[in-house]
């Protein structure tokens, strides 16, 4: 007797599980209660035991594989028949030719092993791994390579049993999807199951279907993924440029409905070229425009009695591409400190003529901070770091970047290139330097690009402590709050006492994709502890 | 008190009148100042009364010459000139009726006077005298006032003798001898009607080809047929005067330093069309024009001005009935907010009707590698084409302009039976950035003149299969 083994239902909210592991294979003897699989819902994962004693005949479910509850998962026999070897053979889209070649050819024929499509915008893969030579045997399902690509990272399983015949693209190699990467040799296995009876072809032919049209179906939630309509022009003009489906989905469009264009195409292509940063704020603008057009219905203002429209300038429109595109990318937390600058309140303030005098600058507070900063990023160099892909890129390079308020109503991030090698005068002076080039049109692109960190001085209008939003792709920024005397208590001897000191709010935002909370808390505490324990011989 | 509207329309033409009904959708209150019928010369006095006329032409020329093709006997065939432009005439009103309804209907305001701006906002009605009679004021104006016939000193046109397309198809006698001076599409139409009915025509084109923005071989094509036909061409011709002289008009040309000296009853000026801008009060507002059109941003149709826009002939080629009422339409979703996409001016269909037909969208061959494109050209001639056979109409081809690189359709060029019709599946191909492939595998009815477009599709990558 034959018993099918389905998906559980987890509970009354769950209507679906990803099967996480196999722990029985097709043929193996399976006992009653033996556990033969995982899943995984977005409630629980849980282990699922085998309802009958028998032979695992079929696995109708892959691993990663996601079905809704009752799907049938496999097929327990419990007679302790494995079922014909032709079972574990057949992979749908070659059932036709299976069957042609076990009445007419022995020596079995070579199956196509094609790099997976993983989704609709996954255009290409990396073959990380071989699992197999060539030569080896191969059962159906059995991991025969592992690819990476920019969405996962995954296995592969063979769609037939047989013998490894071609490799035809080595580890490493990035190849578009449907592109054949083996040739499996069906020989051996197939030609035994020649005298196929009716009824056993028959009950391919179901399973066939009933997998096909798993198939048919996750492609079409992956359609979904993507509704934007792409043109013919504009799809050829990606493939020759080697444009990304990724990139694509983030080029604004100007056409009817946001289309992109093959102008809009073009100019991507065009300004991709010549490198302008004004790239990256393209790209960023569309993710504005869908993001904000599928969530909210965006309201359409006419000029008239008590509104006036003004478009937008070209930096106005830059920070919001910006923002919106940092915030849909970093997953932003912010953590506060309290620091008593006492030590250097009182150098700033000791030294603030001299400065004047000697260097020409105006002394405030942020050589001071950027520098305990600096020294931060050293010992905790994760926040000096960018995510690129599934990589960590750490940076053996300090270009500390400040937020400068630029009037009437712009605001633009410089950085100090190798801020690592200035000391408090360098720093004073660059700071300096960079301010004035910001407020007066004078930064060369070289110095608002290559940041590593950020640094925002809100307090300078009086906030106490903000929530920044990260520059990207840094993964750190940190918000400098009003320096204000404020009475707090102060142990000393044992004894607590109440004292009037100059104290100041650091708020470090961090992307906690890459910057935990713990991380995060050490760095913050590193700048605290710098300027709090202020030493006069650094400067 | 005068009357508020939102939006307040300076012309009923095909701009005009589309743009109110679409202002009335939208939910503006409107009005529509047109001192003539609504519907402006498309309806009244260019696009459908000419095609009556040509309809006309092409079933004399069927059934007086060609009748015998399908084995027909006809006998003392014969026509009644006052009757053609009769019968044009009342499809104009037909057609101009159906605007009025429609303009009814969206609960439009037609006001019947000649409007002028006097203010942003405020808009002051006068009547044929030019007696101020009213006034409204406006949130917003749209200028769609449209064009009339150019006029050249040389050529005074006095409207008897020496005409305008108005009075073209309007005339009370059919004349025995016509000069089209102009070969652009008003002209050519007007020189294959009348030279159908009998009149000897002689058409004179200032540039060296006929129908002179249309691709090259498509020019040669119906200049070759309209000589067939009798019609008299003189290209790269420069009309140096038209003098009357006893009803009759002397036409002095100039071809390449030779003069030529030609006789016509008639004359009909058709070197082209010059913008309505004056007496509108354009100049009082401060509306920036230049030479005799307005100047606006091709996105939101605005003037200068704040709140007054310009649409249709008034603000410059292509001077086509089918751009007014696209601007129109942008012009009053841009009011309402909407983000409409940029009309795309390398996309718009430009068809003569007479025959053969000729239509045509994007760039000439001659305008494609001027630009620098490699390019891919497919035709398809219609003598390979199943269906035009079987019609009897072979001549002419459909051809199509692709470039190389990356496969998109830069231009369609279609002589031939129904080219005006044809074109319409090249323009959504176009609209929709559709390459050969796309053109090549929607499959086309058989047997349609539409597979001449498939055709030419897959001829300009080798791949025609009947020729």
């Amino acid at each position: 007797m034959k018993v099918n083994v389905l998906m559980p239902k987890m509970g009354e909210s769950i209507t679906e599980g990803t099967l996480i592991k196999w722990h029985k294979k097709k043929g193996d003897r399976v006992e009653k209660d033996e556990i033969i699989f995982e899943i995984s819902t977005d409630k629980v994962d849980t282990e699922i035991p085998c309802p009958e004693a028998g032979i695992l005949s079929d696995i109708k479910v892959f691993e990663n594989e996601t079905v809704v509850v009752d799907t049938v998962v496999a097929v327990v026999d419990t007679d302790g028949q494995l079922e014909p070897e032709s079972k574990e053979t057949k992979q749908p889209v070659v059932l036709e030719e299976e069957k042609v070649s076990s009445t007419t050819q022995v020596g079995g024929e070579l199956i196509d092993v094609p790099m997976p499509k993983m989704g609709e915008s996954v255009m290409e893969g990396t073959i990380t791994k071989w699992h197999k030579k060539v030569g080896d045997k191969i059962s159906r399902d059995e991991i025969i390579f592992e690819i990476s690509t920019d969405k996962v990272d995954t296995e592969v399983p063979s769609p037939t049993a047989g013998i490894l015949a071609e490799i035809l693209f080595k580890e490493n190699e990035t190849v578009a999807v449907e592109t054949i990467v083996a040739r499996i040799s069906t020989s051996g296995g197939i030609v035994k199951q020649k005298k196929l009876d009716v009824d056993t072809e028959k009950t391919e032919l179901e399973n066939g279907s009933v997998i096909e049209n798993k198939i048919i179906e996750k492609t079409n939630t992956q359609i979904k993924k993507s509704n934007k309509f792409y043109s013919p022009l504009v799809m050829n003009i990606a493939q020759k440029e080697n444009v990304a489906f990724d990139e694509l989905e983030q080029i604004a469009g100007t056409g009817v409905e946001g289309r992109v264009t093959k102008n809009d195409i073009l100019k991507y292509i065009a300004d991709r070229k010549t490198g302008r940063p004004e790239t990256k704020q393209k790209i960023s603008e569309p993710s504005i425009s869908s993001s904000a057009e599928s969530k909210i219905e965006t309201a359409h203002f006419v000029e008239g009695e008590g509104i006036k429209l003004i478009p937008m300038d070209n930096i106005r429109k830059r920070i919001m591409y910006h923002m919106v595109n940092s915030r849909d990318t970093s997953v932003h937390v912010t953590a506060v400190m309290e620091v008593d600058m006492s030590r250097v309140h009182n150098y700033v303030k000791s030294n603030k003529a001299k400065y004047l005098k000697e260097e020409n600058v105006k002394l405030t507070y942020m050589p001071f901070i950027t520098y305990a900063c600096i020294k931060a990023l050293k010992e905790y160099p994760y926040l000096n770091a960018s995510i690129d892909g599934n990589n960590i890129v750490l940076k053996q390079y300090i270009n500390l970047g400040f937020a400068v308020a630029v009037e009437p109503n712009g605001l633009i991030v410089p950085n100090i290139k190798h801020a690592d090698e200035k000391n408090i005068r360098g720093l004073t002076k660059a700071i300096g330097e960079l301010s004035f080039k910001s407020r007066n049109k004078g930064l060369l692109p070289d110095d608002i690009m290559n940041g590593t960190f950020t640094i925002t001085n809100y307090g300078v209008f009086g906030s106490l402590f903000g929530t920044p939003i990260i520059n990207q792709p840094e993964v750190g920024i940190l918000g400098v709050g009003t320096v204000t005397k404020k009475p707090v208590v102060v142990e000393s001897n044992g004894s607590d006492s109440i004292a009037i000191k100059p104290m100041m709010y650091l708020s470090l935002s961090h992307d906690h994709r890459l910057v935990d909370g713990m991380l995060g808390g050490k760095f913050l505490r590193s700048i605290k502890e710098t300027l709090e324990n202020f030493d006069t011989s650094i400067v | 008190m005068s009357k508020h509207y939102d939006i307040a329309i300076l012309g009923g033409g095909p701009g005009g009148y589309v743009a109110a009904i679409r202002a009335a959708q939208l939910g503006f209150k409107t009005a529509v100042v047109e001192k003539d019928n609504l519907g402006g010369i498309c309806l009244n006095w260019g696009c459908i009364p000419t095609k009556s006329l040509l309809k006309n032409a092409e079933v004399y020329d069927l059934v007086s010459n060609h009748a015998g093709d399908y084995g027909l006997s006809v006998e003392g065939v014969s026509f009644d000139f006052n009757k053609i432009i009769k019968r044009s005439r009342s499809v104009s009103a037909k057609i101009v009726k159906g605007v009025e309804y429609l303009i009814k209907k969206n609960k439009v305001d037609h006001i019947k006077g000649f409007g002028k701006i006097k203010s942003k906002s405020e808009l002051e009605i006068l009547d044929s005298e030019g007696n101020s009679v009213d006034s409204i004021t406006a949130d917003h104006i749209i200028i769609s006032t449209g064009a009339r016939p150019k006029m050249l000193p040389t050529i005074p046109v006095d409207r008897k003798h020496i005409i305008t397309s108005t009075e073209a198809m309007s005339l009370e006698k059919q004349p025995k001898e016509l000069i089209v001076i102009g070969a652009g599409a008003i002209g050519v139409e007007f020189a294959y009607f009348y030279s159908v009915l009998g009149t000897k025509v002689t058409i004179i084109e200032m540039l060296d080809s006929i129908l002179p923005i249309e691709d090259n071989e498509v020019s040669q094509t119906l200049e070759k047929n309209f000589k067939k036909r009798g019609i008299e061409i003189y290209t790269s011709a420069k009309v140096e005067k038209a003098e009357i002289e006893n009803d009759i008009v002397k036409v002095t040309i100039d071809i390449n330093g030779e003069k030529k000296i030609l006789h016509a009853d008639i004359v009909l000026n058709a070197i082209g069309v010059t913008g309505n801008i004056e007496n509108i009060g354009l100049e009082e507002l401060g509306v920036e024009t230049y030479k005799n059109h307005i100047v606006v941003n091709k996105d939101t149709y605005r003037t200068n001005i704040e709140n007054v826009y310009a649409i249709g002939d008034v603000i410059g080629a292509p001077w086509l009935a089918h751009v007014a009422s696209a601007e129109a339409i942008h012009c009053v979703e841009k009011i309402k907010g909407h983000n409409p996409a940029v009309i795309d001016y390398s996309s718009i269909p430009g068809c003569t009707y007479c025959q053969p037909q000729v239509a045509s969208i994007g760039m000439t061959e001659e305008k494609a590698k001027a630009d620098g494109y490699e390019l891919k050209i497919g035709k398809f001639p219609f003598s390979a084409s199943g269906k035009s056979t079987a019609m009897g109409e072979r001549e002419g081809f459909v051809k199509l302009i692709f470039d190389a690189k990356y496969g998109e359709l830069l231009g369609a060029h279609i002589i031939g039976a129904e080219a005006t019709e044809l074109i319409a599946e090249v323009g959504l191909a176009k609209s929709l950035e559709a390459t050969f492939e796309s053109i090549v595998k929607t499959i086309h009815a058989h047997p349609t003149l539409s597979e001449a477009v498939m055709e030419a599709a897959a001829n300009a990558y080798g791949e025609a299969i009947h020729i």
